[in-house]
């Protein structure tokens, strides 16, 4: 590595040759791209995994090849990879590594070298986890939450085989990469801004993903503790959370521990997990809503302090998850109240987006039809979550589809659809060419009516009482024909949904390669990340000076001025 | 780990350095495992089958070994601070040669309970006690790394010597294992 002082005493990493530039880069740019890339790929796996127990669910007997052990084991990839490996790696890996520097005036992260190493361990968490699908009894089938005492034991796939140790290691391992980035991000945001960027200057989506990245720190060690503790109850036959089990009439080796005592943990990262995803998710959407609808963000502040008291607050709902696990009315009734506290700084975040939005300009560009998209479906997943966030409706509601219709709008669909939306605006920054706008209309529009066919009937399918995870609905009376029609339907629906997301890849690849030339500044937004000398950054980001930010984020239509935008580093001066 | 804000930054929060943020930042991600276990630990005793496990003596010389390295660390400090090499490399010396005793004597501590049988699944107090020495241990092993490499750096003659703000913090990671050890020890004996 070499270090020299290059620019105004900062001290810089110049890569030396091709593995220098484009692998073991140091750069945060290659290090985003890099983590979008794996994502992306381990992401499409899960996408694939769910077309695969759609396929079950739809057409059941069709493929010989699904039976119940593979559809348990593609639930569980399904969920995990989704969560952790795509939207959790995806938003801060990939978004914040692009952003946080670029968006504050930086040159690079505070420490390029151990950003570097988070994406290399990342990588190898990715690998642990995708070496589960080519050991002898396959990857673990425990369901995502991983429940002891079944995820460990014989009968559930890849329990007494490698599958769940594979598992366990990768989430650790997962957790040591987050750390190491988690702390470069709080590092570069708090120490460097450039000159005139106070923390209350900084673009809502630098906030959310700075809030995230606390929540991860605080929260990830509870599942790092679960998980070793789990590993240990599996190799070393210890009884941290299994109970006494008989097997065959005989008792084994297990005996006094408690499953509870892990879904304690479980969910004490688990739900503010939703929210390590959710709020990148909300940041994008600010900065999106704010500039395709020409108009400063409604109520900054109020977002601000709405979002730290989301992150507080998401630390004491966690057993909104377990209510079924057998609760003393009272705890549940705490956490009941909670959970309905926290839909209040929520909505708050929902009627500012709505207020930029009104009396607006608003471009219908295809980052704004995400925006929009999201706001409807965020609003809906968010209104279930009231019913569930009850004890007396969630307890009969728990273990049906209402719950899988209900966190797959909220948790999956919104901030993919702000992912999305992130992924065309910033495009051009990235790749300096414009993604092609027909072709995105075409992907947005199947995807999100799409996902709509998917999600609602599986609401309607939960009122009827039909259960989740199981693989087979064919032997039960109480479950009346219309369900097996309705999941043909969801099925052939989430089929075409899949199959579109090869769109906006064809578009990814196609734009980046022939894409139509951007400008510097093709949408006319106020942050720094579109203010830089060339487009794309160079490395280094700013050329020989950094830049100075005179102004907050969001200043369109200013009074007085001729342009409808005015960056964040043009001073009162020069505003014509 | 010593990189500074160019001039045309806004201030570090507070005025401390990007790798205090970092450090202090690391500290408090390691105090929250610890937490963890400590719940679990407390959770966990209050079932049936949970009975404590004698302390070994020479945790109380393992204690003291990493109190002499925290000392060391701090010795190592105000010789940086005092700008004299000897009482740096002495410090140094101390505080390494201490925190591997106590990785030592931890390890002898381990063989002492396994050959009375307290073995790891026997019991849950056995089996939290290995896994939170282990985890301790395992950070002390971490922290080793470091010295290493701010060792080598003060025996060169090169003028590159480490700085007081990475031997200083290298030191309070140093006092923080081990007011983390205090705690963890007085969690066992006082269950």
């Amino acid at each position: 590595m070499e270090q020299s002082a290059a620019y105004e005493g900062q001290q810089m990493y110049h890569p030396k040759g091709w593995w220098g530039h484009y692998v073991f880069s140091q750069d945060h740019k290659i290090i985003a791209l890099q983590y979008t890339c794996v994502a992306l790929a381990i992401g499409l796996t899960g996408m694939f995994l769910s077309l695969m127990m759609r396929m079950q669910l739809g057409f059941p007997g069709l493929f010989d090849s699904i039976d119940a052990g593979n559809y348990y084991q593609d639930v569980t990839m399904h969920g995990m990879i989704m969560v952790i490996y795509l939207l959790t790696a995806l938003f801060l890996g990939g978004f914040g590594n692009y952003l946080i520097p670029l968006m504050l005036g930086s040159r690079d992260m505070a420490f390029p070298f151990v950003n570097m190493l988070s994406f290399w361990v990342y990588f190898l968490s990715v690998i642990i986890l995708s070496a589960s699908f080519f050991v002898p009894s396959g990857p673990t089938g425990a369901g995502w939450t991983l429940y002891p005492p079944q995820s460990i034991l014989e009968g559930t796939p890849g329990g007494d085989g490698a599958g769940i140790l594979l598992m366990l290691i990768s989430l650790a391992v997962f957790i040591i990469a987050f750390t190491m980035g988690g702390l470069n991000y709080i590092t570069t945001v708090l120490q460097s801004r450039a000159r005139g960027m106070k923390m209350m200057r900084m673009p809502l989506v630098i906030w959310c993903i700075f809030l995230a990245t606390f929540l991860g720190l605080l929260a990830f060690p509870a599942l790092f503790v679960g998980a070793i503790m789990l590993t240990f109850d599996r190799v070393l036959e210890t009884s941290f959370f299994m109970p006494e089990i008989f097997k065959g009439g005989e008792v084994l080796d297990y005996g006094g521990g408690s499953p509870v005592l892990f879904q304690h943990l479980f969910w004490f990262f688990g739900h503010p997990e939703v929210y390590i995803i959710a709020l990148p998710a909300f940041g994008i959407i600010s900065e999106l809503i704010s500039c395709h609808a020409r108009k400063n963000i409604f109520g900054y502040n109020m977002m601000v302090w709405a979002l730290v008291a989301i992150a507080g607050i998401s630390f004491i709902v966690w057993a909104h998850h377990m209510y079924v696990a057998g609760m003393n009315p009272y705890l549940g009734f705490f956490f009941a109240t909670t959970t309905l506290i926290i839909a209040v700084p929520t909505a708050i975040k929902v009627y500012n987006w709505v207020l930029t939005l009104w009396h607006a300009n608003i471009k219908m560009t295809v980052p704004m039809l995400y925006c929009l998209a999201f706001l409807i479906t965020f609003l809906i997943g968010g209104l279930t979550g009231l019913f569930l966030g009850n004890v007396s409706v969630d307890v009969p509601l728990s273990d049906t589809y209402f719950v899988v219709g209900h966190f797959h709008m909220v948790m999956a669909v919104s901030p993919v659809l702000a992912l999305y939306g992130g992924l065309y605006h910033w495009f051009p920054s990235v790749t300096g060419r414009m993604l092609d706008d027909r072709l995105g209309k075409i992907h947005f529009w199947i995807t999100f009516i799409g996902t709509y066919l998917i999600y609602f009937p599986m609401h309607y399918i939960g009122f009827l009482g039909v259960p989740r995870r199981y693989y087979s609905n064919q032997q039960y009376d109480f479950i009346p024909d219309s369900v097996a029609d309705l999941n043909q339907f969801i099925t052939i629906c989430a089929l075409i949904v899949g199959a579109s997301q090869f769109i906006l890849l064809y578009n990814f690849v196609n734009s980046a390669i022939r894409g139509k030339k951007a400008s510097k500044n093709p949408w006319g937004a106020c942050t720094l990340e579109w203010q830089t000398l060339e487009s794309p950054p160079g490395h280094g980001n700013w050329g020989d000076q950094l830049p100075v930010v005179y102004r907050w984020p969001y200043d369109y239509g200013l009074p007085g001025a001729t342009a409808d935008f005015v960056p964040q580093n043009v001073p009162d001066e020069q505003i014509t | 780990m010593d990189t500074q804000n160019p001039i045309n930054s806004e201030p570090g929060i507070l005025n401390l350095s990007h790798a205090q943020v970092f450090v202090y930042m690391l500290l408090a991600v390691v105090t929250i495992l610890f937490l963890f276990l400590t719940n679990a630990y407390v959770f966990r005793m209050n079932f049936e089958d949970w009975q404590p496990l004698p302390m070994p003596s020479l945790l109380w010389a393992n204690t003291c070994s990493l109190v002499v390295a925290s000392i060391g660390m701090g010795w190592a400090t105000r010789g940086v601070n005092n700008n004299n090499q000897a009482s740096l490399k002495t410090g140094l010396l101390i505080g390494g040669f201490f925190a591997l005793l106590f990785l030592t004597g931890q390890f002898w501590a381990w063989q002492q309970l396994i050959a009375y049988g307290y073995l790891v699944a026997q019991n849950p107090a056995n089996t939290f006690f290995y896994l939170i020495t282990a985890l301790h241990g395992l950070h002390i092993s971490g922290g080793v790394v470091a010295w290493i490499v701010i060792t080598k750096k003060s025996w060169r003659t090169d003028g590159t010597q480490p700085s007081l703000s990475q031997v200083s913090l290298l030191a309070t990671y140093w006092h923080y294992l081990l007011l983390i050890w205090v705690m963890m020890f007085g969690l066992f004996l006082s269950t």
